[in-house]
């Protein structure tokens, strides 16, 4: 009943082809990004704009990133962490050692770390699967130590280096809300972007290559451009996401800050976010920066209180039981959740 | 859909050779999948390639099309001599084909696999992709046309946004024909387009292949192993057994050649009929 497609008629594949064609969904869209950029800046305390908003748009930005390489290209990688490493110091290095400004210092960036991907992603044109996995899991540790090598923090003696001034275009990011507003902003746009490419012929490419890759070949896709091409645009969010990550919510750099752990996160978002969906990464992003801060408050406010340890401790075992119970149950993630709502909104609340 | 080869006349076929193949031996190690194997396939023809289990029609179509190349032998097309060749390199020379094994992008819907066999087509870069400008969103619209001039062909409207992951078989082998079509391909290779259909299905599956045929003088080359379905479709037909060819020619002249008769069609045992 709410969720009615009925009486909307496509006069035009490009109506039809619209990213969202049902009414419902635009206003849903326009709503949710009313809140984001009028609502919570205006409600929300510096704390959790800081601590919970940031991190959530900066990791949705990676998770995005990682799913266009392992959602819609089926290529596995367990290096988004070193990648992001690579994006924050490629960036830091060309803001502090050249006059760019700082837009063009984003994006090149992003450039290098698309370059890094591509590099890495070689293997993925030999092997497949628990394999690739295994070689991007060395690309993660191996870039960590590369960045950890003296001549990329300009040998600062601490190994700790703080981010320069952001500067967009004249506009100075500095307060929270700033920041919150820049990382918001990024990801509107990126998200967008992804939408597109997976939308057009270079995402049904990738996800030929995932379903079937002999019969991708046999209608003429090329295994290895369309391979090495996922790792790049991946590689590119993945970096954005780094120097966001070094420049906006660390605020200063140092490469263990990029360790494994950030990749395991990442991959656990877009498996329970959903693979092979943008709004999944998000969705998944959101949830794995909620989990521990609800792990924090409700305990306590139920009279429970967990000690940090233990927090942590069951934060692993909600992960762990919610990626087997998501690998089992509902490969789609909440994604698939939350269109199966949209399914069950369409009659509700009558039975049929 | 425009018939890409619009001087082909009647079906019976032009004298025009599409693609010839030369005494084509392919080996694995000691087994010898094909041995000496020669025939001509006639620009807008329909060709079969018919013989028991392990003849070797399968990998007949898999030297064709790249997957395996002959260890001798020469294949040629459209005059030119190849040995060595990556299928994506003979898809952008205009050969397509379809599995025995059904094999789609299961986890996409009809409509983008029919979309994606049209990649060929699509000239529109990543960036471009990416910002949904210039060519990008303009061809996305021009395909989607053609795809659906395809889907209306096969009928399959009513499952254009379904994955094909959950169609049934029959339907899965009509959109595996359509994604091959949608590259509008020269030569069409079908690989036992009929396998696992009922009468009523084969019955449409023979009529879609006369009609890609008839209407776009499509060149196709089929395996199938269903007598009555390539006596009636065929031009000409070869017999393949062990990897060695027994018999060439019309329908008539094959089904009359003894030895194919003996090796294939079966030896009338004293005492039947």
């Amino acid at each position: 009943m709410i969720y009615r497609e009925s009486g909307q008629f496509k006069k035009s594949y490009a109506a039809d082809q619209a990213i969202l064609p049902l009414r419902q969904d635009q206003v849903f869209l326009i709503g949710a990004l009313l809140v984001a950029f009028l609502v919570i800046p205006m409600v929300a305390s510096n704390y959790v704009m800081n601590a919970l908003l940031l991190p959530f748009l900066i990791y949705a930005l990676a998770a995005i990133g990682l799913n266009l390489l392992v959602g819609y290209c089926g290529q596995i990688s367990l290096g988004t962490g070193g990648f992001m490493a690579v994006g924050a110091f490629a960036a830091w290095n060309l803001a502090t050692r050249t006059e760019l400004p700082m837009p063009v210092v984003f994006l090149l960036a992003g450039l290098i770390t698309a370059g890094t991907g591509v590099l890495f992603g070689l293997p993925a044109l030999r092997i497949k699967g628990f394999y690739l996995a295994v070689t991007t899991l060395a690309a993660q540790f191996f870039l960590i130590w590369l960045l950890q090598r003296p001549w990329f923090n300009n040998y600062s003696p601490t190994g700790v280096i703080s981010a320069p001034e952001v500067n967009m275009f004249g506009w100075v990011v500095d307060s929270v809300t700033d920041r919150y507003y820049l990382a918001l902003i990024i990801l509107v746009v990126m998200a967008l972007l992804a939408k597109n490419i997976v939308r057009s012929s270079t995402g049904r490419k990738w996800m030929a290559i995932r379903d079937m890759d002999v019969a991708a070949e046999i209608i003429g896709i090329r295994p290895m451009a369309t391979k090495l091409k996922a790792f790049a645009v991946s590689s590119f969010f993945v970096g954005i996401a780094g120097v966001l990550w070094g420049f906006l919510y660390l605020g200063q750099l140092e490469a263990e800050a990029f360790n494994i752990y950030v990749s395991f996160d990442v991959l656990f978002m877009i498996i329970i976010g959903g693979l092979g969906s943008i709004l999944g990464s998000i969705l998944g992003a959101a949830f794995v920066v909620l989990v521990p801060i609800f792990l924090n408050v409700v305990p306590s406010a139920i009279g429970l209180p967990l000690s940090t340890a233990m927090i942590s401790y069951v934060e692993i075992f909600i992960f762990g039981s919610l990626i087997i119970f998501f690998l089992i149950v509902e490969p789609h993630g909440m994604a698939r959740l939350w269109s199966i709502i949209k399914q069950k909104l369409r009659l509700w609340p009558f039975p049929y | 859909m425009a018939a890409n080869a619009a001087d082909v006349t009647s079906r019976a076929g032009s004298s025009e050779v599409l693609l010839k193949v030369e005494d084509v031996e392919l080996r694995f190690g000691g087994v010898r999948a094909l041995r000496g194997v020669s025939f001509e396939i006639r620009r807008g023809e329909i060709f079969s390639i018919i013989g028991p289990n392990g003849a070797g029609k399968s990998s007949m179509l898999n030297c064709i099309n790249g997957f395996y190349h002959p260890t001798s032998g020469t294949i040629t097309y459209k005059g030119q001599p190849r040995k060595a060749m990556r299928p994506y390199v003979t898809a952008s020379q205009g050969v397509a084909r379809t599995f025995q094994n059904i094999a789609l992008f299961k986890g996409m819907s009809t409509l983008d696999n029919i979309m994606t066999g049209r990649h060929l087509k699509t000239k529109a870069t990543l960036l471009e992709n990416a910002f949904w400008f210039g060519r990008a969103k303009r061809e996305e619209m021009e395909h989607r046309k053609f795809c659906e001039e395809i889907i209306d062909f096969l009928n399959l409207q009513h499952v254009r946004k379904t994955p094909v992951g959950t169609l049934p078989y029959g339907l899965q082998k009509r959109v595996e024909l359509g994604r091959a079509l949608a590259a509008e391909p020269e030569l069409l290779l079908l690989d036992e387009p009929m396998a696992g259909m009922n009468l009523e299905e084969k019955q449409d599956m023979a009529r879609f292949v006369l009609d890609v045929n008839d209407e776009f003088g499509m060149t196709i080359c089929l395996i199938e192993h269903d007598m009555g379905v390539v006596m009636d479709l065929s031009d000409r037909i070869v017999v393949l057994d062990h990897g060695e060819m027994i018999g060439q020619g019309t329908p008539a002249e094959v089904s009359n050649d003894p030895k194919v008769i003996e090796a294939y069609l079966g030896v009338q045992e004293e005492g039947e009929a």
